[in-house]
């Protein structure tokens, strides 16, 4: 009677110091994931500040931009009232490249691309939804093949892909220079609409391997496709021009 | 008696909670497992004692060197690129799995045998 009293203290005794233990651990494991969902949180905010901020610095170069532009007027204005002939030469190129440099609103022919995440989801331990959300170089691919095919003008989501352009991706946004943009992506190019609708469309090429991925691809030609011009116009701080007699 | 382990269970977690302590989150992987590995250990000690086989030398050496074991195997499998951890996670929820079953059985026939010779007395 006293062993049997006696085992039995101690195997509760045994398990009541293992319990100990494992709550113990528990709480750890328990506090460290709470620990982690509020990072993510930090993580987030700290996010949206930084969108803040850049669309306020945004506002503020568009704004200069602006002013700008009415001053150049002004001063084309009061040449017209004494030189009608070379205005007209100057506006000409003025407008020309102007359309070059992405800073006029352009219409044409052309085709419209719309595109999403995938349908498909993975598993989150393994990281593999990676492969099923659309990545900056996706569609640093897309544009590539546009202009490759000939495209005179393209935009992404609203903001005009000029010569300087580039697609980003920082804090998991993508950005067209610097303008956060999220799914759906839109293409809208202005070019020869069959030439533009078989480049994307080429076998093995980036359509094909998003479609294969079940992503949502939407390709149509459109009659008449209108791009908005360039937010903030390219600056040149140092790149000069070089003289015609020192060029190489 | 028998609620000492369940409060010690509460006890251990509140005392370690409010101190926050939180791990690099690279390592809650390995925590998880060794939490598991010791449930598992605890499943098995209950199951041992109703068989009448439990050996508290045993069980607590057996408790800490599970889950030892059951965490490197886990890093062990992330350093070469398999994924052992599941190996692991399967083998344990498998093992609490059929112990428990296993605990019930014996709590179900421990109490229907003494039913059984209880109630000739009863009857008397």
């Amino acid at each position: 009677m006293g062993a049997a009293w006696k085992s039995e203290k101690r195997w509760v005794l045994s398990l009541t110091l293992v319990c100990l233990v494992l709550g113990g651990l528990l709480a750890v494991q328990v506090r460290t994931r709470e620990l982690r969902g509020e990072t993510q949180i930090g993580r987030q905010r700290s996010a949206l500040v930084g969108m803040l901020t850049t669309s306020q610095a945004q506002l503020g170069k568009q704004t200069e931009e602006i002013e700008r532009l009415r001053t150049r007027v002004a001063e084309y204005e009061t040449e017209a009232a004494s030189e009608t002939g070379l205005l007209r030469l100057m506006t000409e190129e003025l407008s020309n490249s102007r359309v070059a440099l992405g800073l006029l609103a352009v219409k044409g022919p052309g085709v419209e691309l719309e595109l999403a995440d995938s349908t498909m989801r993975g598993t989150d331990e393994f990281g593999a939804q990676e492969l099923y959300v659309l990545h900056d170089f996706d569609l640093v691919q897309i544009a590539n093949e546009l202009r490759a095919a000939g495209a005179e003008a393209i935009s992404l989501n609203g903001q005009r892909l000029i010569a300087g352009s580039a697609i980003t991706c920082s804090a998991r946004l993508i950005k067209v220079d610097d303008v956060a943009i999220s799914s759906p992506f839109v293409f809208l190019a202005i070019g020869e609409k069959d030439n533009l609708m078989s480049a994307l469309n080429i076998r093995d090429g980036v359509l094909d391997r998003l479609r294969v991925m079940e992503f949502q691809v939407k390709l149509t030609p459109k009659d008449d496709v209108i791009i908005p011009p360039v937010a903030i116009a390219p600056k040149y701080v140092y790149a000069q021009p070089v003289p015609r007699e020192e060029q190489p | 008696m028998i609620a000492l382990p369940l409060v010690a269970l509460l006890v251990g977690f509140f005392i370690v909670y409010p101190f926050s302590p939180a791990i690099a989150p690279g390592w809650t992987d390995y925590l998880a497992i060794a939490v598991v590995a010791g449930f598992d250990a605890l499943v098995g000690a209950l199951r041992s004692r109703l068989e009448h086989r439990f050996d508290e030398a045993v069980f607590i050496s057996g408790f800490f060197a599970n889950m030892l074991v059951a965490a490197l195997l886990a890093y062990f499998g992330d350093r070469i690129g398999v994924d052992l951890y599941l190996a692991v996670v399967v083998a344990l929820g498998i093992r609490i799995f059929t112990n428990i079953g296993r605990v019930r059985a014996l709590l179900v026939t421990a109490r229907w045998e003494a039913r059984r010779r209880n109630a000739p007395a009863a009857s008397n």
